[in-house]
């Protein structure tokens, strides 16, 4: 008898160690925190002439060492917060902005407009740290990079 | 020179020819100007390509290249016909996901969050695009042709940015 009630209290220890970062969070994500990093990617040594650009955060340069340009310059970088189940609109440059949506449990929905259409529309998991990373081609075999960082 | 003969002497080159043949060779070409015409040639050819490749450099990794062109592919492939699914599979393909949505269901009448999956659903305007996922560093890429490719070229080298 005595044994059977050590075992129950054990069981119920360890699924309560199991619950905890549940009960944590109270079951559901709150506020989330981002960063977008617009960066211009090259294999010049300097950011064009006139241009304060800074170098990219050496942590986000690993999270991009599929890339291999030798420099990563930063054109500039956006915080912002998301409440859970809305969404936000950031502009990340004149033409160019992006659309973020909480979908619940870490999905997110972005979407990319450009001169104000859709331009790709990407629903995944994106956890804190994680990066999605919306880039392409530019000229003189460099590249532009839209670096959406989950900060929290 | 025929066309025999002309391998013989690339083979030569490379070091390719037994050692009686590469005897042979290297006393043709001690009197057949021919012969260290077309061999000089070959060794040019040989050594600027061999340094054209050293200045080549992807500017990404080999594995992020490959999928760019795996995508390319893929985009042109023709779609596959598929064989007549038996009943058995038919039915299974709504009982897994019901399953699925019965468990999740449950997990939500039980107060626990769902667990985080890493699908992924996109959605491209761009027919050039391309998604490559990088799991060890928690990086997800949409490679696109727009819009750099357009803007930047229509003004100043960073049109895009400004």
């Amino acid at each position: 008898m005595r044994l059977e009630l050590v075992c129950e209290g054990l069981l119920a220890f360890f699924a309560g160690l199991l619950l905890l970062p549940y009960a944590a969070t109270g079951g559901s994500a709150g506020e989330m925190q981002f960063q977008v990093h617009l960066v211009w990617a090259t294999d010049d040594a300097k950011p064009p002439e006139g241009k304060d650009y800074k170098p990219l955060e050496p942590d986000i340069r690993k999270q991009i060492k599929a890339l291999k340009w030798k420099n990563y310059f930063e054109v500039r970088h956006i915080n912002f917060s998301l409440q859970p189940a809305t969404n936000k609109k950031v502009a990340i440059s004149d033409k160019c902005s992006i659309d973020v949506k909480d979908l619940g449990n870490s999905n997110l929905e972005v979407v990319l407009i450009g001169k104000g259409k859709e331009v790709a529309r990407v629903k995944q998991v994106l956890r804190k740290g994680e990066i999605l990373v919306p880039a392409g081609d530019a000229p003189n075999e460099t590249a532009w990079l839209a670096i959406l960082q989950r900060v929290q | 020179m025929h066309y025999e003969d002309q391998l013989k002497v690339q083979a030569y080159l490379d070091g390719e020819l037994p050692e009686a043949e590469s005897r042979e060779m290297a006393n043709r070409l001690a009197r057949d100007q021919s012969a260290v015409a077309l061999l000089t040639e070959l060794r040019q050819t040989r050594e600027a390509v061999v340094g054209f490749e050293n200045d080549l450099r992807l500017p990404e990794s080999r594995e992020f290249y490959w999928s760019k062109i795996k995508g390319q592919i893929e985009r042109l492939e023709p779609p596959e016909v598929r064989p007549p699914v038996p009943l058995i599979a038919r039915l299974s393909r709504w009982l897994v996901p019901a399953a699925g949505v019965a468990l999740l269901f449950l997990l939500v009448r039980l107060g626990i969050p769902a667990p985080e999956t890493s699908s992924i659903e996109t959605a491209l305007a761009d027919p050039g695009a391309m998604i490559y996922h990088d799991y060890s560093a928690g990086a997800t890429f949409v490679w696109l042709s727009y819009p750099a490719d357009q803007e930047i070229a229509d003004e100043d080298e960073l049109g895009t940015f400004e």
